[in-house]
């Protein structure tokens, strides 16, 4: 397959409306959270198919004629349909990759439909192993999926199903994640974490059992991680709330450090919240272990050197107030994520369990097509 | 009327300001053909980029407001082609919202539009009102729920105004009228609202204002944002109260005739994360621009409208690029430069702090022959081109002192604009400011629309009192009503009179003008003591003489006559004239070569020689 075939498909109208509904959704912060995003991007791309599935009746009878004519017709057509159906998923793909660069999760979703779509393609079927990029699931999961490939009123059985799959699989993963929290947190631990988010929380939480104790350092959102702190207070943990600037003075003394980041990248880095670097590279000097809570869905085939999608600028609110008299003069700089080399970090922990940095680049050829790396 | 859209928000956006801050743009733009320039019309009118209508549309959307009333004075038809071409092209809001275009062509001031939007029965309930140069990332509906809460509390409370706190030397407020706000600290409730001029440091607050409130707040950095929720009741008294003409207008009435009304206003502070400014002029033109550069409008960006294509490159130092620009190798952006599609920047060019824009396919060119011999830095300005022509154009530095100059170079049919700011905010008031006061010696050409009716009702006066033999003590008083009714300053009323008596109709068709000016000079005479008295009255008197003599045809050649016939009743003293002369040839006024004004003032000097040698 060619890895990227022309300009992409035109979309219709009704598709161009889901999308921007769903884009505008998210930019006006009514959708919060990768999880969040994922679960809607899965949503939306569910809709297109199904609608995709209802052709027109021209359409319908180039079906008949073809099968009437063609003996081995049935596979032909599959095969353009399957086609078809990739090259529409593509293209939303691209328009939310323009609209969101900044939303890892949203195209990673995207890929895995499309990797599943791809699976399920009738001239792919004999070509199974054949490929650099097979991978273990593929083989001990796939085959009886194509026991009857025949069977073409059923065409978009096996994407509807692989849609529920994916979305069990990202309901489950803050569970799974969670679930191995007390595999990596002992009893009197000093852990350190940074800034506020949903499923650090809950990782933590889930480590409560363990009696450790909790270093929080505040990011740039300080209310949140007040609220966050508060909330694991009265969860049982042993919370020390700290300024982010004392972090670096501190890590001498912890054991552990738990970041969830916000995606993790081809070559075994991450994307973590605005100031994460400071402190994984003060874990970094220290020895200190660093594990990044990274769910598959955070997995993103990307590579450092695709820099716009990471020069993401958040709103200058962040960095400073604008009752300030500074605000009309000087020129805030408040990215929103930083970059976090793979060499800071010790241990990924995805729902499949952990693995090191440098094995990222397995994960992700099991969990996309190597053609839709780049979309 | 169906119960599901009681709940839906409405907003009206009045698309005009009614006045001329933004004058040499939108006034010699060409009408023609390009829809997305900006036209005639400040709605069009793009900031960073993006046309104003967009950014509202879009934070409008974003807020939750279902239902929006553009209400348009001027070019409806640009505005209605504009929507149309937006909800073929999806933009977010117009899925999410009804956008109704009205237009109307009669409507002079926010408080016409007001009365339009009344009668047409358009609103429902309550609704945001804003101005289509109010820049936020607000949530509307969430302020219109806290705003019917308010109104559950007290059933007057008419209008929540919306403002944003800012630090005191935030350019926005130095390039908007300051405002002063005193309100009740427990409830919100407006208690004084003084939009008081610059000079001005000194404040009066009423002792009522503390008596009777536990605890009052003092506002003096806010920036008025040019939103407002307004209850049902303030289209009624808009409608009642016709001498309401902006909402400044309406608010100062509210709070005066507060019992009368029946209604009370309130206020609200936005959160520090929330954005919210009114363009008002080219100076906050510039810094709203930035603010939007700099990404403290988010979700509101560079990107607005244009369904989040990402179609900039984003550069270090917040410089952004149009994908389909073109930038030569040695050309350096510094920081803050936005460029616009289809932008060609040739070698050597340096630019700083700049916004070059233009969404034409030809686009603006900085050629590089300027640049190689200048080594020309454009700082702080906005160049905007609505020509297609392809001509190098010499964009020779200019900034000046005094804030704003034109400079136009192009050869040819060229209608390219070069607006130049000085970066540095100057205190002087920029010419763009919306002062009027600026007018300290002659009212040049454009007199303001009041103070022509005010001169035509004088006119009618005196007029009338001359030729019925009216006491001229009624007549003053006459004046004095017509000058509180158009809030006339006094030295204008002096100057009014004066030009009014010069041009009663009797004159024009009068056979020997200077028997009857003298007439009316004579018959005046009480009206003329009551109001020229001082020196400062004198010489204001003095500059009518001079309107009159060069505007009124009947007048011509006999300005010293005229003088003389003034000089003789005793209006004008000799030292005041000889001041007045030397003004005159310092102005270069077309009057100073006429004879018989020559020969009055010979005359002058004779006589004063005369009467010092007999002393």
């Amino acid at each position: 397959m060619p890895p990227s075939e022309g300009p992409g498909k035109e979309l219709d109208a009704k598709c161009e409306e889901l999308i921007v509904k769903y884009v505008s959704d998210i930019r006006s912060g009514k959708l919060e959270g990768s999880l969040n995003i994922a679960m809607s991007t899965v949503s939306l791309l569910e809709q297109i198919i199904s609608d995709s599935q209802n052709p027109t009746a021209l359409w319908m009878d180039v079906q008949i004629l073809v099968t009437r004519n063609l003996k081995n017709g049935s596979t032909d057509l599959d095969d353009y349909w399957h086609s078809e159906l990739c090259s529409t998923i593509r293209a939303v793909g691209r328009q939310i990759l323009r609209a969101l660069p900044q939303e890892l999760a949203a195209t990673n979703m995207v890929r895995r439909v499309l990797r599943a779509i791809r699976d399920e393609q009738p001239s792919n079927a004999n070509q199974s192993g054949e490929g650099a990029g097979e991978s273990l699931q593929r083989l001990v999961l796939a085959p009886h999926s194509r026991a009857a490939p025949a069977d073409n009123k059923d065409l978009i059985e096996p994407v509807r199903d692989f849609i529920a799959e994916l979305r069990g699989e990202l309901d489950s993963s803050t569970q799974s994640v969670c679930g191995q929290a007390r595999e990596h947190v002992h009893a009197d631990e000093l852990v350190l974490t940074y800034g506020a988010s949903r499923l650090a929380e809950r990782f933590l939480r889930a480590a409560a059992p363990r009696r450790y104790r909790l270093l929080l350092a505040e990011s740039s959102d300080v209310k949140e991680s007040h609220a966050m702190a508060a909330r694991l207070s009265a969860a049982g943990v042993n919370v020390t709330l700290v300024s982010a600037a004392a972090v670096t003075a501190l890590m001498s003394r912890v054991n552990k450090v738990v970041l969830c980041v916000r995606a993790a990248l081809g070559g075994g880095a991450a994307l973590g919240g605005a100031g994460a670097h400071a402190v994984t590279l003060a874990a970094h000097h220290y020895s200190v272990p660093v594990l990044a809570l990274a769910p598959l869905y955070k997995l993103s085939p990307l590579h450092a050197c695709e820099q716009h999608h990471f020069n993401v600028p958040d709103s200058a609110h962040s960095a400073l107030p604008y009752l300030s008299s500074e605000s009309a003069l000087a020129r805030v700089v408040a990215p929103r994520y930083d970059f976090i080399p793979p060499n800071h970090i010790t241990l990924f922990i995805t729902n499949l369990g952990g693995s090191s940095p440098s094995y990222v680049y397995r994960l992700l050829s099991e969990l996309y097509d190597p053609s839709d790396y780049q979309l | 009327m169906e119960p599901s859209q009681e709940n839906v928000v409405q907003a009206v956006v009045i698309m005009d300001l009614f006045k001329n801050n933004f004058s040499p743009i939108n006034k010699t733009k060409p009408m023609a053909k390009h829809i997305s320039r900006t036209c005639n019309f400040r709605a069009l009118l793009s900031v960073a980029g993006v046309p104003l209508i967009d950014y509202v549309l879009e934070s409008l959307g974003l807020g939750g407001v279902g239902e929006t009333i553009l209400f348009c004075c001027q070019d409806g038809p640009k505005i209605k082609e504009h929507i149309k071409t937006s909800k073929e092209k999806k933009s977010p809001w117009s899925l999410t919202m009804d956008v109704q275009v009205i237009m109307s062509d009669t409507c002079q001031t926010m408080g016409d539009v007001m009365r339009e939007i009344d009668a047409a029965g358009l609103v429902r309930g309550y609704f945001v009102l804003l101005g289509v140069n109010s820049i936020t990332n607000v949530n509307f509906a969430t302020l219109l729920e806290e705003h019917k809460l308010t109104c559950k509390k007290d059933k007057e409370a008419a209008m929540t105004l919306i403002y944003k706190r800012v630090s005191w030397e935030h350019p926005l407020i130095k390039n908007n009228k300051p405002l002063f706000l005193a309100a009740d600290g427990n409830t919100n409730k407006v208690l004084i609202h003084e939009k008081t001029r610059s000079n001005n440091n000194t404040l009066q607050l009423p002792l009522d204002c503390i008596l009777s409130h536990s605890e009052a707040k003092l506002h003096h950095n806010l920036v008025d944002a040019n939103i407002a929720l307004c209850s049902p009741s303030v289209l009624p008294l808009f409608a009642d109260n016709f001498d309401f003409q902006t909402r400044d207008d309406f608010v100062n009435g509210v709070l005066i005739n507060e019992e009368i009304l029946a209604s009370s206003l309130y206020y609200k502070i936005l959160k520090e994360n929330q954005y919210a400014a009114a363009i008002t002029n080219w100076k906050t033109y510039q810094i709203v621009s930035w603010d939007i550069l700099h990404n403290w409008v988010y979700p509101l960006s560079i990107e607005t409208g244009s369904f989040f294509q990402n179609n900039y490159i984003f550069m270090e130092n917040h410089n952004f690029r149009k994908i389909t620009s073109k930038l030569s190798r040695s050309c350096t952006l510094v920081e803050d430069v936005l460029i616009g599609a289809d932008t060609e920047i040739y070698d050597n060019t340096t630019i700083t702090k700049t916004m070059i824009d233009s969404l034409i396919e030809n686009g603006t060119i900085i050629a590089e022959n300027v640049n190689k011999n200048e080594g020309s830095k454009l700082k702080g300005a906005v160049i905007e081109c609505s020509e297609q022509d392809k001509n190098d154009k010499n964009l020779v530095k200019s900034t000046s002192e005094s804030g704003t100059e034109w400079e136009n170079e192009s050869d040819g049919s060229g209608d390219d604009e070069f607006v130049g700011f000085d970066k540095v905010w100057s205190d002087s008031e920029s010419c763009y400011s919306s002062d009027s006061s600026a007018q300290s010696s002659l009212p040049e050409s454009p007199v303001p629309e009041d103070t022509n009716i005010f001169l035509q009702e004088v006119i009618d006066s005196l007029a009338r009192g001359y030729e019925e033999k009216l006491k001229c003590d009624y007549l003053i008083l006459e004046i004095n009503s017509s000058r509180y009714a158009y809030n006339i300053q006094l030295h204008e009323v002096n100057f009014f009179v004066i030009r009014a008596m010069l041009s009663i109709p009797i004159l024009v068709d009068s056979k020997s003008v200077l028997v009857t000016v003298k007439d009316i000079l004579k018959f005046f005479r009480p009206i003329l003591s009551n109001y020229i008295k001082t020196k400062s009255s004198i010489m204001d008197c003095l500059r009518a003489v001079e309107e009159s003599c060069i505007k009124c045809d009947w007048l011509e050649g006999k300005a010293g006559q005229i003088l003389h016939l003034l000089y003789e009743t005793d209006v004008v003293d000799e030292d005041s004239l000889v001041e007045w002369y030397d003004d005159l040839k310092d102005n270069e006024s077309p009057l100073i070569n006429q004879t018989s004004l020559v020969k009055f003032f010979e005359w002058l000097q004779e006589a004063s020689e005369e009467s010092e040698e007999s002393e």
